[in-house]
Protein backbone atom coordinates (compact mmCIF):
# COMPACT_ATOMS: atom_id res chain seq x y z
CA UNK A 1 0.00 0.00 0.00
CA UNK A 2 2.82 2.38 1.00
CA UNK A 3 4.69 1.54 -2.20
CA UNK A 4 1.57 2.25 -4.26
CA UNK A 5 1.14 5.61 -2.53
CA UNK A 6 4.77 6.50 -3.17
CA UNK A 7 4.45 5.48 -6.80
CA UNK A 8 1.32 7.56 -7.30
CA UNK A 9 3.02 10.49 -5.54
CA UNK A 10 6.01 10.11 -7.88
CA UNK A 11 3.70 9.88 -10.90
CA UNK A 12 2.14 13.20 -9.93
CA UNK A 13 5.60 14.77 -10.29
CA UNK A 14 6.06 13.83 -13.95
CA UNK A 15 3.94 14.48 -17.05
CA UNK A 16 0.79 12.38 -16.99
CA UNK A 17 1.27 9.06 -18.75
CA UNK A 18 5.04 9.30 -19.08
CA UNK A 19 7.03 6.11 -18.38
CA UNK A 20 8.34 6.98 -14.93
CA UNK A 21 10.11 3.65 -14.42
CA UNK A 22 12.03 4.12 -17.65
CA UNK A 23 13.13 7.62 -16.60
CA UNK A 24 14.15 6.41 -13.14
CA UNK A 25 16.12 3.59 -14.78
CA UNK A 26 18.09 6.07 -16.91
CA UNK A 27 18.76 8.30 -13.93
CA UNK A 28 19.99 5.28 -11.95
CA UNK A 29 22.27 4.29 -14.84
CA UNK A 30 23.70 7.83 -15.03
CA UNK A 31 24.30 8.01 -11.29
CA UNK A 32 25.84 4.53 -11.15
CA UNK A 33 28.14 5.32 -14.09
CA UNK A 34 29.13 8.60 -12.42
CA UNK A 35 29.84 6.77 -9.17
CA UNK A 36 31.97 4.14 -10.88
CA UNK A 37 33.82 6.79 -12.88
CA UNK A 38 34.69 8.58 -9.64
CA UNK A 39 36.84 5.57 -8.70
CA UNK A 40 39.56 6.96 -10.95
CA UNK A 41 40.34 9.22 -7.98
CA UNK A 42 41.08 6.15 -5.84
CA UNK A 43 43.32 4.86 -8.59
CA UNK A 44 45.18 8.17 -8.82
CA UNK A 45 45.45 8.31 -5.03
CA UNK A 46 46.79 4.79 -4.88
CA UNK A 47 49.44 5.56 -7.53
CA UNK A 48 50.46 8.81 -5.80
CA UNK A 49 50.64 7.03 -2.46
CA UNK A 50 52.84 4.28 -3.89
CA UNK A 51 55.09 7.01 -5.34
CA UNK A 52 55.84 8.29 -1.84
CA UNK A 53 57.77 5.17 -1.00
CA UNK A 54 60.79 3.30 -2.17
CA UNK A 55 61.66 -0.28 -1.43
CA UNK A 56 64.88 -0.89 0.41
CA UNK A 57 65.64 -4.55 0.94
CA UNK A 58 62.01 -5.39 0.26
CA UNK A 59 60.94 -2.91 2.92
CA UNK A 60 58.71 0.02 2.08
CA UNK A 61 60.42 3.23 3.12
CA UNK A 62 59.12 6.79 2.83
CA UNK A 63 61.24 8.78 0.45
CA UNK A 64 63.05 11.84 1.76
CA UNK A 65 61.17 15.00 0.82
CA UNK A 66 58.31 13.01 -0.71
CA UNK A 67 55.25 15.20 -1.28
CA UNK A 68 51.73 14.00 -1.91
CA UNK A 69 50.12 15.89 -4.82
CA UNK A 70 47.26 18.21 -3.88
CA UNK A 71 43.88 16.58 -3.31
CA UNK A 72 42.26 18.62 -6.08
CA UNK A 73 44.94 17.51 -8.51
CA UNK A 74 44.30 13.87 -7.70
CA UNK A 75 40.57 14.42 -7.78
CA UNK A 76 40.87 15.77 -11.34
CA UNK A 77 37.59 15.25 -13.19
CA UNK A 78 36.62 12.11 -11.31
CA UNK A 79 33.34 13.71 -10.22
CA UNK A 80 32.55 15.03 -13.72
CA UNK A 81 30.00 12.25 -14.22
CA UNK A 82 27.77 13.88 -11.64
CA UNK A 83 28.04 17.22 -13.43
CA UNK A 84 27.09 15.49 -16.69
CA UNK A 85 24.13 13.93 -14.88
CA UNK A 86 23.02 17.37 -13.69
CA UNK A 87 23.37 18.81 -17.20
CA UNK A 88 21.50 15.92 -18.78
CA UNK A 89 18.56 16.80 -16.54
CA UNK A 90 18.09 19.86 -18.76
CA UNK A 91 17.43 17.39 -21.56
CA UNK A 92 14.86 15.55 -19.42
CA UNK A 93 13.19 18.86 -18.59
CA UNK A 94 12.90 19.69 -22.29
CA UNK A 95 11.59 16.21 -23.02
CA UNK A 96 8.96 16.62 -20.31
CA UNK A 97 7.72 19.84 -21.86
CA UNK A 98 7.78 18.53 -25.43
CA UNK A 99 5.99 15.37 -24.27
CA UNK A 100 2.84 17.51 -24.12
CA UNK A 101 3.00 17.87 -27.91
CA UNK A 102 3.46 14.17 -28.70
CA UNK A 103 0.47 12.33 -30.14
CA UNK A 104 -1.86 15.11 -29.01
CA UNK A 105 -1.72 18.66 -27.67
CA UNK A 106 -2.10 17.87 -23.99
CA UNK A 107 -0.33 21.19 -23.49
CA UNK A 108 -3.77 22.77 -24.06
CA UNK A 109 -5.13 20.94 -21.05
CA UNK A 110 -2.10 21.66 -18.89
CA UNK A 111 -2.26 25.36 -19.75
CA UNK A 112 -5.86 25.70 -18.66
CA UNK A 113 -5.65 23.91 -15.34
CA UNK A 114 -6.70 26.07 -12.39
CA UNK A 115 -3.35 25.28 -10.78
CA UNK A 116 -0.91 27.39 -12.81
CA UNK A 117 2.10 25.48 -11.45
CA UNK A 118 0.94 22.00 -12.36
CA UNK A 119 2.65 22.01 -15.77
CA UNK A 120 5.94 23.24 -14.31
CA UNK A 121 5.68 20.92 -11.32
CA UNK A 122 5.38 17.98 -13.69
CA UNK A 123 8.15 19.18 -16.03
CA UNK A 124 10.67 20.26 -13.40
CA UNK A 125 10.29 18.07 -10.32
CA UNK A 126 12.06 14.91 -11.45
CA UNK A 127 14.99 16.68 -13.18
CA UNK A 128 15.50 18.93 -10.14
CA UNK A 129 15.27 16.00 -7.72
CA UNK A 130 17.71 13.95 -9.79
CA UNK A 131 20.10 16.92 -10.07
CA UNK A 132 19.95 17.41 -6.30
CA UNK A 133 20.60 13.72 -5.66
CA UNK A 134 23.51 13.85 -8.10
CA UNK A 135 24.89 16.95 -6.38
CA UNK A 136 24.50 15.38 -2.92
CA UNK A 137 26.25 12.15 -3.94
CA UNK A 138 29.09 14.20 -5.45
CA UNK A 139 29.36 16.26 -2.24
CA UNK A 140 29.37 13.14 -0.03
CA UNK A 141 31.99 11.47 -2.26
CA UNK A 142 34.11 14.62 -2.16
CA UNK A 143 34.09 14.55 1.65
CA UNK A 144 34.70 10.79 1.80
CA UNK A 145 37.53 10.97 -0.74
CA UNK A 146 39.08 13.91 1.06
CA UNK A 147 38.86 11.94 4.29
CA UNK A 148 40.60 8.96 2.68
CA UNK A 149 43.25 11.31 1.27
CA UNK A 150 43.96 12.79 4.69
CA UNK A 151 43.83 9.41 6.37
CA UNK A 152 46.33 7.63 4.17
CA UNK A 153 48.72 10.50 3.43
CA UNK A 154 51.64 10.68 5.90
CA UNK A 155 51.39 14.05 7.59
CA UNK A 156 54.92 14.99 6.56
CA UNK A 157 53.97 14.57 2.89
CA UNK A 158 50.89 16.78 3.01
CA UNK A 159 51.02 20.16 1.36
CA UNK A 160 49.34 22.92 3.35
CA UNK A 161 45.95 24.59 2.68
CA UNK A 162 44.26 21.57 1.10
CA UNK A 163 40.79 22.66 2.13
CA UNK A 164 41.30 26.15 0.74
CA UNK A 165 42.53 24.66 -2.52
CA UNK A 166 39.35 22.64 -2.82
CA UNK A 167 37.24 25.79 -2.46
CA UNK A 168 39.49 27.61 -4.90
CA UNK A 169 39.06 24.83 -7.47
CA UNK A 170 35.33 24.79 -6.80
CA UNK A 171 34.93 28.51 -7.48
CA UNK A 172 37.21 28.30 -10.50
CA UNK A 173 35.04 25.53 -11.96
CA UNK A 174 31.94 27.55 -11.12
CA UNK A 175 33.30 30.51 -13.06
CA UNK A 176 34.01 28.26 -16.09
CA UNK A 177 30.45 26.93 -16.02
CA UNK B 1 -21.84 35.80 -20.04
CA UNK B 2 -18.66 35.52 -22.07
CA UNK B 3 -17.92 38.87 -23.62
CA UNK B 4 -15.31 39.57 -26.25
CA UNK B 5 -14.59 43.24 -26.78
CA UNK B 6 -12.54 44.71 -29.60
CA UNK B 7 -10.34 41.64 -29.87
CA UNK B 8 -7.35 41.95 -32.16
CA UNK B 9 -4.75 39.31 -32.77
CA UNK B 10 -1.88 39.38 -35.21
CA UNK B 11 0.81 36.90 -36.00
CA UNK B 12 4.06 38.05 -37.53
CA UNK B 13 2.99 40.12 -40.50
CA UNK B 14 -0.57 38.79 -40.53
CA UNK B 15 -3.72 40.10 -38.92
CA UNK B 16 -5.59 37.02 -37.65
CA UNK B 17 -8.46 38.72 -35.82
CA UNK B 18 -9.69 42.28 -36.29
CA UNK B 19 -11.97 44.11 -33.88
CA UNK B 20 -13.94 41.06 -32.86
CA UNK B 21 -16.93 41.83 -30.64
CA UNK B 22 -19.03 38.92 -29.46
CA UNK B 23 -21.27 38.08 -26.55
CA UNK B 24 -22.07 34.51 -25.59
CA UNK B 25 -25.04 34.36 -23.26
CA UNK B 26 -25.39 31.51 -20.77
CA UNK B 27 -27.26 28.54 -22.19
CA UNK B 28 -26.70 29.32 -25.86
CA UNK B 29 -25.49 26.83 -28.45
CA UNK B 30 -23.57 28.83 -31.01
CA UNK B 31 -22.12 27.63 -34.28
CA UNK B 32 -18.93 29.37 -35.38
CA UNK B 33 -18.45 29.14 -39.11
CA UNK B 34 -15.82 30.26 -41.58
CA UNK B 35 -13.35 29.00 -44.13
CA UNK B 36 -10.07 27.43 -43.16
CA UNK B 37 -7.84 30.16 -41.79
CA UNK B 38 -10.75 32.51 -41.13
CA UNK B 39 -9.75 32.82 -37.46
CA UNK B 40 -12.08 30.36 -35.69
CA UNK B 41 -9.37 28.46 -33.87
CA UNK B 42 -7.45 31.64 -33.13
CA UNK B 43 -10.55 33.14 -31.54
CA UNK B 44 -10.99 30.10 -29.30
CA UNK B 45 -7.32 30.04 -28.37
CA UNK B 46 -7.50 33.71 -27.42
CA UNK B 47 -10.55 33.04 -25.23
CA UNK B 48 -8.65 30.24 -23.47
CA UNK B 49 -5.60 32.42 -22.99
CA UNK B 50 -3.30 30.30 -25.14
CA UNK B 51 -2.48 33.31 -27.30
CA UNK B 52 -1.60 36.88 -26.47
CA UNK B 53 -4.07 39.40 -27.85
CA UNK B 54 -5.22 42.99 -27.73
CA UNK B 55 -8.68 43.71 -26.42
CA UNK B 56 -10.81 42.29 -23.65
CA UNK B 57 -12.28 38.88 -22.92
CA UNK B 58 -14.54 38.88 -19.89
CA UNK B 59 -16.26 36.04 -18.12
CA UNK B 60 -19.19 37.48 -16.19
CA UNK B 61 -17.37 40.80 -16.12
CA UNK B 62 -14.02 39.40 -15.02
CA UNK B 63 -10.90 38.69 -17.06
CA UNK B 64 -10.24 35.02 -17.72
CA UNK B 65 -7.58 33.94 -15.23
CA UNK B 66 -6.62 30.76 -13.43
CA UNK B 67 -9.31 31.59 -10.90
CA UNK B 68 -12.15 31.16 -13.36
CA UNK B 69 -10.51 29.19 -16.17
CA UNK B 70 -12.23 25.99 -14.98
CA UNK B 71 -15.48 27.54 -16.21
CA UNK B 72 -14.15 27.07 -19.75
CA UNK B 73 -13.53 23.72 -21.36
CA UNK B 74 -12.09 22.91 -24.75
CA UNK B 75 -12.41 20.06 -27.22
CA UNK B 76 -10.18 20.24 -30.25
CA UNK B 77 -9.58 18.07 -33.28
CA UNK B 78 -5.89 18.27 -32.31
CA UNK B 79 -6.89 16.51 -29.06
CA UNK B 80 -5.81 17.67 -25.64
CA UNK B 81 -5.78 14.39 -23.71
CA UNK B 82 -2.76 12.28 -22.75
CA UNK B 83 -2.37 9.48 -25.33
CA UNK B 84 -0.60 7.16 -22.88
CA UNK B 85 -3.25 7.42 -20.17
CA UNK B 86 -6.41 5.34 -19.98
CA UNK B 87 -9.85 6.91 -19.90
CA UNK B 88 -10.09 5.95 -16.23
CA UNK B 89 -6.82 7.73 -15.45
CA UNK B 90 -8.13 10.81 -17.28
CA UNK B 91 -11.19 10.75 -15.06
CA UNK B 92 -8.92 10.73 -11.98
CA UNK B 93 -6.81 13.55 -13.42
CA UNK B 94 -9.84 15.71 -14.19
CA UNK B 95 -11.42 15.01 -10.80
CA UNK B 96 -8.19 16.08 -9.14
CA UNK B 97 -8.02 19.39 -11.04
CA UNK B 98 -11.63 20.27 -11.74
CA UNK B 99 -13.78 20.09 -8.60
CA UNK B 100 -17.02 20.29 -10.63
CA UNK B 101 -16.15 17.29 -12.79
CA UNK B 102 -19.35 15.50 -13.78
CA UNK B 103 -18.57 11.91 -12.92
CA UNK B 104 -22.06 10.60 -13.60
CA UNK B 105 -22.20 12.25 -17.03
CA UNK B 106 -18.73 10.88 -17.79
CA UNK B 107 -19.74 7.30 -16.98
CA UNK B 108 -22.97 7.67 -18.93
CA UNK B 109 -21.27 9.00 -22.05
CA UNK B 110 -18.46 6.44 -21.86
CA UNK B 111 -21.06 3.72 -21.70
CA UNK B 112 -23.17 5.25 -24.47
CA UNK B 113 -20.22 5.43 -26.85
CA UNK B 114 -18.93 2.08 -25.67
CA UNK B 115 -15.44 3.38 -24.86
CA UNK B 116 -13.02 1.40 -22.74
CA UNK B 117 -11.92 2.69 -19.34
CA UNK B 118 -8.85 0.50 -19.31
CA UNK B 119 -7.22 1.00 -22.69
CA UNK B 120 -4.77 3.84 -23.26
CA UNK B 121 -6.16 6.56 -25.50
CA UNK B 122 -3.49 5.96 -28.14
CA UNK B 123 -5.14 2.60 -28.89
CA UNK B 124 -8.50 4.29 -29.67
CA UNK B 125 -9.60 4.88 -33.27
CA UNK B 126 -9.70 8.49 -34.51
CA UNK B 127 -13.46 8.57 -34.07
CA UNK B 128 -13.20 7.25 -30.51
CA UNK B 129 -10.48 9.77 -29.71
CA UNK B 130 -12.76 12.57 -30.91
CA UNK B 131 -15.61 11.20 -28.85
CA UNK B 132 -13.44 11.04 -25.77
CA UNK B 133 -12.13 14.56 -26.35
CA UNK B 134 -15.69 15.87 -26.44
CA UNK B 135 -16.71 13.76 -23.45
CA UNK B 136 -13.93 15.33 -21.38
CA UNK B 137 -14.99 18.83 -22.42
CA UNK B 138 -18.60 18.09 -21.54
CA UNK B 139 -17.77 16.54 -18.19
CA UNK B 140 -15.22 19.02 -16.89
CA UNK B 141 -18.01 20.94 -15.21
CA UNK B 142 -17.47 24.06 -17.31
CA UNK B 143 -20.15 26.62 -18.09
CA UNK B 144 -18.67 27.49 -21.48
CA UNK B 145 -17.69 24.58 -23.69
CA UNK B 146 -15.57 25.49 -26.70
CA UNK B 147 -15.34 22.91 -29.46
CA UNK B 148 -13.00 23.35 -32.39
CA UNK B 149 -14.04 21.00 -35.18
CA UNK B 150 -14.42 18.17 -32.70
CA UNK B 151 -15.97 15.67 -35.09
CA UNK B 152 -13.34 15.73 -37.85
CA UNK B 153 -12.89 12.09 -38.73
CA UNK B 154 -16.15 10.79 -37.23
CA UNK B 155 -18.74 9.09 -39.39
CA UNK B 156 -22.16 10.64 -39.94
CA UNK B 157 -24.00 8.25 -37.58
CA UNK B 158 -21.56 8.97 -34.88
CA UNK B 159 -21.93 12.70 -35.30
CA UNK B 160 -25.71 12.46 -35.33
CA UNK B 161 -25.57 10.53 -32.06
CA UNK B 162 -23.43 13.19 -30.57
CA UNK B 163 -25.73 16.05 -31.52
CA UNK B 164 -28.66 14.23 -29.97
CA UNK B 165 -26.74 13.42 -26.83
CA UNK B 166 -25.55 17.01 -26.57
CA UNK B 167 -29.04 18.43 -26.78
CA UNK B 168 -30.20 15.86 -24.26
CA UNK B 169 -27.57 16.36 -21.60
CA UNK B 170 -26.78 20.06 -21.67
CA UNK B 171 -28.09 21.99 -18.71
CA UNK B 172 -29.64 25.46 -19.10
CA UNK B 173 -26.55 27.32 -17.93
CA UNK B 174 -24.15 25.40 -20.18
CA UNK B 175 -23.04 27.29 -23.27
CA UNK B 176 -21.48 25.68 -26.33
CA UNK B 177 -19.40 27.44 -28.96
CA UNK B 178 -18.97 24.95 -31.77
CA UNK B 179 -16.64 25.59 -34.67
CA UNK B 180 -17.39 23.33 -37.61
CA UNK B 181 -17.73 23.15 -41.39
CA UNK B 182 -20.71 20.82 -41.13
CA UNK B 183 -23.36 23.51 -41.60
CA UNK B 184 -26.30 21.33 -42.57
CA UNK B 185 -25.68 18.87 -39.76
CA UNK B 186 -25.66 21.39 -36.97
CA UNK B 187 -28.40 23.59 -38.37
CA UNK B 188 -31.08 22.06 -36.19
CA UNK B 189 -28.89 21.77 -33.18
CA UNK B 190 -27.55 25.31 -32.76
CA UNK B 191 -29.50 28.36 -31.67
CA UNK B 192 -27.26 30.98 -33.21
CA UNK B 193 -24.75 31.20 -36.02
CA UNK B 194 -21.68 33.40 -36.02
CA UNK B 195 -19.73 33.83 -39.25
CA UNK B 196 -16.12 34.80 -39.33
CA UNK B 197 -14.14 35.79 -42.39
CA UNK B 198 -10.57 37.06 -42.67
CA UNK B 199 -10.54 37.50 -38.89
CA UNK B 200 -13.71 39.58 -38.73
CA UNK B 201 -17.21 38.75 -37.61
CA UNK B 202 -19.27 39.12 -40.77
CA UNK B 203 -22.50 37.56 -39.59
CA UNK B 204 -24.32 36.88 -36.35
CA UNK B 205 -27.85 35.56 -36.50
CA UNK B 206 -30.21 33.48 -34.39
CA UNK B 207 -31.68 30.39 -35.99
CA UNK B 208 -35.15 31.68 -35.12
CA UNK B 209 -34.50 34.80 -37.21
CA UNK B 210 -33.34 32.66 -40.11
CA UNK B 211 -36.39 30.49 -39.79
CA UNK B 212 -38.68 33.51 -39.77
CA UNK B 213 -37.00 34.81 -42.91
CA UNK B 214 -37.36 31.39 -44.49
CA UNK B 215 -33.62 31.01 -44.98
CA UNK B 216 -31.41 28.01 -44.41
CA UNK B 217 -28.08 28.27 -42.64
CA UNK B 218 -26.23 27.30 -45.81
CA UNK B 219 -28.17 29.96 -47.70
CA UNK B 220 -27.35 32.58 -45.09
CA UNK B 221 -23.66 31.69 -45.15
CA UNK B 222 -23.53 31.84 -48.96
CA UNK B 223 -25.35 35.15 -48.94
CA UNK B 224 -23.07 36.64 -46.31
CA UNK B 225 -19.98 35.35 -48.06
CA UNK B 226 -21.38 36.62 -51.39
CA UNK B 227 -20.87 33.16 -52.78
CA UNK B 228 -21.09 33.15 -56.56
CA UNK B 229 -23.04 30.05 -57.46
CA UNK B 230 -21.91 30.20 -61.08
CA UNK B 231 -18.20 30.41 -60.32
CA UNK B 232 -17.64 26.69 -60.86
CA UNK B 233 -19.42 26.61 -64.22
CA UNK B 234 -17.60 29.77 -65.31
CA UNK B 235 -14.24 28.34 -64.25
CA UNK B 236 -14.98 25.10 -66.07
CA UNK B 237 -16.01 26.89 -69.22
CA UNK B 238 -12.83 28.99 -69.02
CA UNK B 239 -10.78 25.86 -68.64
CA UNK B 240 -12.46 24.08 -71.50
CA UNK B 241 -12.48 27.20 -73.70
CA UNK B 242 -16.22 27.04 -74.28
CA UNK B 243 -17.87 30.06 -75.74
Amino acid sequence: MKWKNLQSKMESLVPAGIDLQQELKWIRILLTASFLYSFIFLLALSNAYQGLFIYVAKKKVLMDGAIMPDFVKLLGNSLAGFLITVLSMIGILLYHYLYHFQGSKSIYLMKRLPDRWELWKRCLSLPILAALVSFCIAAVLLIVYFGIYLLITPEICLLPNQWEKIWEAFFKAGRHI
Amino acid sequence: MLEIKNLNKSYIGKQALTQVDLKLEAGEIIGLFGENGAGKSTLMKCILGYLQYQGQILLDGEAVTRKNIARLSFATSEHSFFPNLTAGAHKDFYEMHFPDFREKRFRGLMEFFDLSFQKPLKSFSTGQKNQFEVILALCQGADYILMDEPFAGNDIFNREDFYKVLIGILEPKETVLLSTHLLEEVENFIGRAVLIRHGQIVGDVSMTELEEEGKTLVGYVKETYQYKADRVSRALSDLTDEA
